[in-house]
């Protein structure tokens, strides 16, 4: 089954007024999809909301023939999910808890069982942990039992949350290989504030912000979009103000005591900017910019 | 610092609930205890103020006893504990504040809310005793002091103290989980040292310090306090009490000084999943080709995942502290419960396995409540509180393999600690050498019963989570559900097909088995499960699956789950519920009338004033009764016909006739000859008939009656238990009709009385009405009767009733027996029917016939010895035994006494029969019982007083008297003693209990504390004052005077004429003491000392304290002078502190406050003091005798 997942009008606004998400429209084909945005840009409400964990007010998404919406438990069937937010049963072996959600997984021969069980957890590496009560894994390793859990069944719709947010580099390298791997046939939705995991894995991508859909398309295309549009130069500290007025910066970074900035222009500000080779990052911080500015003139 | 800390602490606790929750909840809990008779703290307050000190003091140690400790870790704990959590803490610890002053501020603003909670309690009991509907004279004027005392010397430190120790093990902790584990360890601490305290440690200084609750000091200094005290006095701040606040204090302040030391102001490392990130651990770079597997989505799929999840939940539980602690908590009070069991005199039962069921229902379902409790609040929120509900909820499982899961594995676990509880008691039953122990009991009562009760129980505060979808308010739910099932009882909303999960008390005989408890138990059981399936229902539609958590939201989800399925579920299920409570209703209210207590005490009381106003009109009186009954004990049922034969014995013509008649019997007819009815009021049962010609002095008459009692279906909640399928025992107060108005079933409690617009007491007539005398106490329809009555039943059960033997019979496969007596007996009878065993013996010509049931053999030659060893001391000291037969009949422990009847003494088989007298120090109560009954053969049954004042003193204190004699002859003068100081205990506490007025013996006025306790106490004196054959002559005389005699019948005052004629000149003020006045001593040693004499004698010096004190009815003492003759004694050593070992006893004439004795003694001296025996009434008899030094 390689269908894509289409989202239409999305919308959900939380008790408390805050509008997580605003009419999303968006079609996540099979492969690698990375979902862009900063902390708060409603990443993992639609995250959650794919993964049937929660209501939309408006709007649909359909995966295949499959009402995502409504058709909670067939979902749930071809789902492998692992959220931003994930702890364990810490009296229990790694081994007994990925055993029990084999379970819940549907797999029901106890032989079947602990092949895929041992099979996943030599993959992620836990294989000597397994008997250890999950209380006593570092970071690293929850989050590489999290990756098991989530591979158990062979799903066809992966979503993972942040994923990387506490690996080390290469750690992090290594995840996206096996993401990768699994990419090839499935629809894998990887959310991130993290530009290089969108750029290293992601065939197509999505930026939203502030529960808007800012940008869809392919992180390559989009790069060559902005091509011989971002400039920089290096300014000192106190000149960042006067440079924030008068162009558009879209993103600083301080390099030993003095800054770095990057600007958008269709042409060379002036001598002083030099040509920047473009990077995804550059697409991210401009399009957000660009948001905020027309947030403010909207406003 | 500190005090910017503590304002910002202060108000962050008055922006959270908690404070106002709490504060409500103490408030309201002591509202309601003392403005309204419906919640009563320790029974009925009676002569006791609302607002009393004594009121004050109890109610605020006891609320910061039971809530203080957690009121005060809930704050302390929150404080330390919320840095942590919210992870504020490196914000707080890198700020330029110190240590010191954190901590200070943290605490101060903590222990400062804890303060102001139990504010609560005294604002209740100042507002509580001003509200209208208190009854004013109940309410003593305002005293500031009392509140102040309580609040700042009783509980203060008390919080004090618990803060202390929580703050500083959740400060060292950190751990929020063990800060409560330490909590219920302090208690089972507490339990268990004031356990071992109270049976190992004599010394009541060191009792009263090792309480850091001061609820020992405050109760061994009020225990004997009587009403006036307790209106009036407050606890002395000196001796134990003062070095109690003394030390606890020092133990606060220390534990503070520690905390503050030890204490580390660093930012916690713990915690926080996915901070660090390991070094690289590479994963492998083999294919990810995982096995292919099969999937399943049946519902064989779904029941295994339903069993994983069971599994998991439960090994969750099985590994959490908490659920450790209080079964630890549960087993340990069990094991007491089970092991100490009811002791009478201090000797205790047989382990029978109904009482280990009982003592599990009540000693241990409590804390399994609590388990259900706190773990459906777990259980429920486990994957949320620990992050895992997204994964969780987002597998591919069945929603109710979810909860169902959940819920399975919480009552596996409640089910686990139950037989936790069997196996304790199993252990408790073997350690004492028990070993029938009834499987099939324990099944029916711990699992089925009890079970019942914890699983519906569990499911609804499974249910309560689910809905409220807060834990905390979860928690609160549960509060609540218990305060509610009480309020309702007290606002009489009694029925249980409303009193949600509250199912009928069962009661267990082992006579009788569940008997007719059981199918109302088991309708009740089925009802309560199928709302219980409702409530499952409903809680699948709600349950959260996912994060949303806003009720729109989860209404939408539950209509999308609420599919063909749950409909067709739930309207079964509806369905049934609605039709087992048809069911019910149809037993409780169409074959029964169901009717509330307060509907019942209405009708008490509208016989009152309706009828009481004949109570003195002259009625013609018995002289012989007949009556054939027939008892159905399968069916519940008796059908008795009967007939009287009276007698116009006043000088007058007798008009009307009233007649009383139980009013719950199901039919009932009365022929009187001549008279047509005037009234007749079924619902109080009294008709009023007039004769066509008034009845004419000397006349004689004929009436007769049918009576019928059936028990149809079951009852709401079962009164009557005594007609049953094996242990019938109705007496002729329920069965057959009476003349006059009799006055049996007036309310007595004064507060019902009031409500119901009644005078508050009844007081009895006074010794000098010359009227009421012309009563018996027994009985206002008939002097001495003649009884003929034959008694059916089934043909594998024995009728009895008084009265001898003519003639057995088989009929129609139904067994007869008739009875008749051959002396004349005073109106009051009764039928028995079981399956009985029966053993015979003999004293002289007189058969003695014990029938019990075949599970009680026990103490069947016991009670044989003590009839035999009464017979022998009344006959000689007394007279003749009227009777030629003694007979003890066991019934069902419904009711707990045994009663004498002409030569019948039913007895209950919950005292005596199961007694476990293997140990021989213990008070061989089967044959004192014995002996205090067949006494009444001779005080009740051969003399019975007028029905005024005193009268209860001619049966009950001169039955114990006679008892106490026959003990004592068989036992020993030692060993009274420890008899004694049991009568002298409850005597004394009693007094503080009264709750109209305490009378002298000579004037008790039906009170037991007088009659029986200190009864025994005064006629002990008496004899050994002036010695048992006076005493005993005197007793002659007066049955001599008065056997069978009346109208008029004797009072006290004959029988104290009778005691002063034999009583020396010098002794006469010694009567004024014993019988016609209230007095106590209170002696004291404080001084013993002794040297050795050449002659290797030893010479003891005494100095004694004694005071003698006359005390009001309400307790109020005047001293009065000393002029008595006191035991001085010297005792040696002995083993046993209950076997005294006397070296000399002189009797002394004591006249002054402080005397000074001289006493040589061969052997080494142990103890030396002032009435060492304890004959005297004394208000602290433990200080009577002091170490030799």
């Amino acid at each position: 089954m390689s269908n894509e997942l289409r989202i239409e009008g999305l919308s959900k606004t939380y008790p408390n007024g805050v509008r997580a998400l605003q009419d999303v429209t968006l079609t996540i084909p099979t492969g690698m999809f990375g979902l862009l945005g900063p902390n708060g840009a409603g990443k993992s409400t639609l995250m959650r909301t794919i993964a049937t964990l929660q209501e939309a007010d408006s709007g649909s998404i359909t995966l295949g023939d499959l009402d995502v919406l409504r058709e909670k438990d067939a979902v749930r069937r071809i789902l492998g999910y692992l959220p931003q937010e994930f702890g364990v049963y810490p009296r229990i072996s790694a081994e007994a808890m990925l055993d029990h959600f084999a379970v819940l997984k549907g797999i029901t021969n106890k032989r079947e069982r602990r092949e895929v069980v041992s099979a996943l957890l030599r993959r992620t590496n836990l294989y000597e942990a397994r008997k250890q009560s999950l209380g006593t894994y570092s970071g690293g390793m929850r989050q590489r039992f999290g990756i098991a859990q989530a591979l158990l069944g062979n799903p066809q719709l992966i979503i993972v949350d942040e994923p990387t947010a506490g690996l080390d580099p290469g750690e992090r390298v290594r995840f996206h290989n096996l993401l990768a791997e699994i990419g090839e046939n499935v629809v894998v939705i990887l959310s991130t504030h993290i530009v290089e995991d969108v750029s290293d894995l992601c065939s197509s991508m999505a930026i939203i912000n502030g529960g808007r859909l800012l940008m869809t398309g392919e992180p390559l295309q989009s790069i060559r979009d902005l091509d011989g549009k971002v400039w920089k130069k290096m300014i000192a500290k106190e000149d960042l103000d006067d440079y924030q007025k008068n162009y558009a910066v879209i993103s600083t970074k301080r390099i030993t005591g003095r800054t770095l900035i990057h600007v958008w222009g269709e042409q060379q500000p002036d001598p002083s900017f030099e040509p920047v080779s473009t990077s995804l990052e550059d697409v991210y911080f401009s399009t957000l910019d660009k948001s905020a500015k027309g947030e403010e003139q909207a406003a | 610092m500190t005090w910017q800390i503590f304002k910002f602490d202060l108000k962050f606790h008055f922006r959270s609930p908690l404070f106002y929750i709490l504060f409500v909840l103490f408030f309201l809990f002591t509202f309601g205890a003392v403005a309204s008779d419906a919640i009563t703290a320790g029974g009925s307050l009676g002569n006791i103020n609302r607002n009393a000190p004594f009121v004050i003091m109890q109610l605020l140690l006891v609320m910061s006893t039971i809530f203080g400790v957690i009121t005060a870790t809930a704050y302390v704990a929150n404080a330390v504990h919320r840095d942590f959590e919210l992870n504020t803490d490196s914000l707080f610890f890198s700020s330029p504040v110190k240590k010191s002053q954190y901590l200070a501020g943290r605490f101060l603003a903590a222990f400062t809310m804890v303060a102001l909670v139990h504010t609560g309690v005294v604002f209740a009991i100042m507002l509580g005793s001003k509200m209208p509907w208190v009854d004013q004279a109940h309410v003593g004027p305002f005293v500031l002091k009392p509140y102040l005392f309580s609040y700042f010397v009783l509980i203060l430190p008390n919080l004090l103290l618990f803060s202390a120790i929580f703050f500083a093990v959740a400060a060292l902790t950190r751990s929020l989980l063990w800060t409560y584990v330490s909590v219920a360890a302090f208690y089972v601490a507490y339990i268990v040292t004031r356990i071992l305290i109270a049976f190992n440690v004599e010394n009541r200084t060191l009792k009263s310090l090792s309480d850091p609750f001061a609820l020992t000091p405050f109760g061994l200094d009020t225990r004997y306090w009587t009403v006036f005290e307790k209106n009036s006095k407050l606890l002395a701040l000196n001796g134990a009490f003062l070095y109690n606040r003394i030390l606890w204090l020092s133990v606060a302040v220390v534990l503070l000084a520690i905390t503050f030391v030890k204490f580390r102001m660093q930012v916690a490392s713990a915690g926080g999943g996915r901070r660090k990130a390991e070094p690289a651990e590479p994963i492998e770079r083999i294919p990810l080709a995982l096995p292919e597997v099969t999937r399943r989505f049946d519902l064989g799929a779904a029941w295994q995942q339903y069993r994983s999840i069971v599994r998991i939940e439960c090994s969750a539980i099985l590994r959490s502290i908490p659920f450790f602690v209080i079964l630890m908590l549960a087993v340990i009070n069990i094991a007491l419960g089970a092991a100490l069991g009811q002791t009478i005199f201090g000797t205790s039962v047989y382990p029978l396995t109904h009482l280990m069921v009982e003592a599990i229902t009540n000693g241990f379902v409590f804390f399994v409540l609590i388990i259900a409790t706190f773990y459906a609040g777990e259980i429920v929120w486990r994957e949320r509180s620990i992050k895992l509900n997204e994964v969780n909820d987002a597998m591919p499982a069945p929603t109710w393999t979810m909860w169902g899961g959940k819920l399975t594995a919480l009552i596996v676990m409640l089910y686990a600690t139950l037989g936790v509880a069997v196996l304790t008691t199993v252990i408790v039953q073997l350690s004492k050498g028990y070993t029938h122990l009834e499987p099939m009991l324990y099944l029916q009562g711990v699992f089925m019963v009890d079970g019942m009760d914890v699983l519906l129980f569990a499911v609804l505060m499974f249910f309560a989570q689910i809905v409220t979808n807060n834990k905390y308010v979860g928690y609160l739910f549960a509060v609540a559900y218990i305060i509610s099932t009480i309020a309702l009882n007290a606002m009489h909303f009694e029925h249980r097909l409303y009193q949600v999960f509250n199912l009928p008390d069962i009661r267990y005989s082992d006579m009788n088995g569940f008997g007719h408890y059981l199918s109302q138990h088991l309708w009740f059981m089925l009802y309560w499960t199928l709302f219980a399936g409702v409530l499952l229902q409903i809680g699948h539609l709600l349950w959260a699956r996912g994060t949303e958590t806003a009720f729109a939201m989860r209404r939408r989800i539950a209509r999308q789950r609420f599919n063909g399925r749950a409909l067709a579920t739930t309207t079964v299920l509806l369905a049934s519920f609605a039709a087992s409570g048809c069911y019910i209703f149809y037993n409780t209210n169409v074959l029964n009338q169901y009717r509330t207590t307060d509907q019942l005490e209405k009708v008490q009381a509208e016989t009152e004033k309706l009828y009481k106003k004949y109570e003195r009109l002259p009625q013609p009186r018995i002289t012989d009764a007949q009556a054939t009954v027939d008892i159905y004990p399968e069916k519940r049922a008796v059908e008795a016909r009967g007939s009287y034969t009276m007698v116009n014995k006043t000088g007058a013509p007798i008009r009307d006739l009233y007649v009383t008649m139980n009013p719950d019997v199901d039919a009932f007819t009365c022929t009187v000859p001549g008279a047509s009815i005037v009234s007749n009021d079924r619902k109080h049962g009294f008709t009023i008939y007039r004769f066509a010609q008034p009845m004419q002095p000397g006349a004689t008459l004929q009436i007769s009656y049918t009576t019928t009692i059936r028990n149809r279906g079951f009852q709401n909640q079962f009164r009557d238990n005594t007609v049953v399928e094996n242990g019938t025992f109705v007496n002729n107060f329920a069965l057959c009709p009476h003349l006059g108005y009799s006055g049996q079933g007036e309310l007595q409690d004064p507060v019902k009385r009031k409500k119901n617009g009644l005078a508050p007491v009844i007081r009895m007539a006074k010794i000098d009405d010359k009227a009421a005398v012309m009563n018996s106490e027994l009985s206002r329809e008939a002097d001495w009767i003649n009884l003929d009555t034959t008694v059916s039943t089934s043909p594998d059960q024995m009728a009895l009733a008084p009265g001898y033997l003519q003639k057995e019979w088989s009929e129609n496969g139904r067994r007869y027996f008739h009875y008749k007596t051959t002396s004349p007996i005073l109106p009051f009878w009764s039928y028995l029917s079981a399956r009985y065993q029966v053993k015979r013996a003999m004293w002289k010509d007189i058969p003695i016939e014990i029938y019990y049931d075949a599970k009680h053999p026990f103490n069947v030659d016991r009670m044989i010895y003590s009839v035999q060893k009464s017979l022998d001391y009344y006959t000689a000291n007394f007279s003749p035994y009227q009777h030629k037969q003694v007979r003890i009949l066991e019934f069902p422990n419904y009711s707990q006494f045994a009663q004498s009847f002409p030569n019948t003494i039913p007895w209950s088989e919950s005292i005596g029969f199961i007694a476990d007298l293997r140990d021989k120090d213990s008070i061989d109560y089967v044959f004192y019982v014995g002996a205090h009954e067949v006494g009444h053969q001779w005080w009740a049954h051969q003399v019975c007083g007028g029905d005024v004042q005193g009268a209860t003193m001619l049966t009950e204190t001169m039955a114990q008297y006679s008892a106490l004699m026959v003990m004592q002859k068989e036992y020993g003068r030692e060993k009274m003693r420890k008899f004694l100081k049991y009568e002298l205990d409850r005597y004394l506490s009693g007094r503080g209990g009264e709750l109209v007025a305490e009378m002298p013996l000579m004037l008790v006025e039906n009170q037991p504390y007088i009659h029986y306790r200190k009864g025994s106490l005064v006629m002990y004196a008496l004899q050994d004052q002036i010695g048992e054959d006076r005493v005993n002559a005197a007793l002659r005389e007066f049955i001599r005077k008065h056997a069978f005699g009346g109208p008029p019948y004797p009072t006290t005052k004959d029988l104290v004429a009778e005691f002063r004629a034999v009583t020396p000149p010098e002794k006469q003020a010694m009567i004024d003491d014993l019988f016609e006045t209230i007095t106590l001593f209170d002696n004291k040693t404080t001084e013993a000392k002794s040297t050795q004499r050449a002659d290797g004698k030893y010479v003891v010096t005494v100095t004694v304290e004694s005071k003698k004190y006359r005390s009001s009815d309400r307790g109020a003492e005047t001293y009065v002078p000393l002029h008595d003759m006191i035991d001085i004694g010297v005792l040696g050593p002995s083993k046993n502190k209950n076997n005294d070992n006397v070296l000399l006893i002189e009797r002394k004439l004591i006249t002054q406050p402080t005397m000074t004795f001289e006493m040589v003694v061969d052997k080494k001296p142990a103890k030396a003091g002032i009435d060492p025996l304890n004959i005297l009434v004394d208000r602290n008899p433990d200080d009577n005798t002091k170490t030799v030094e």
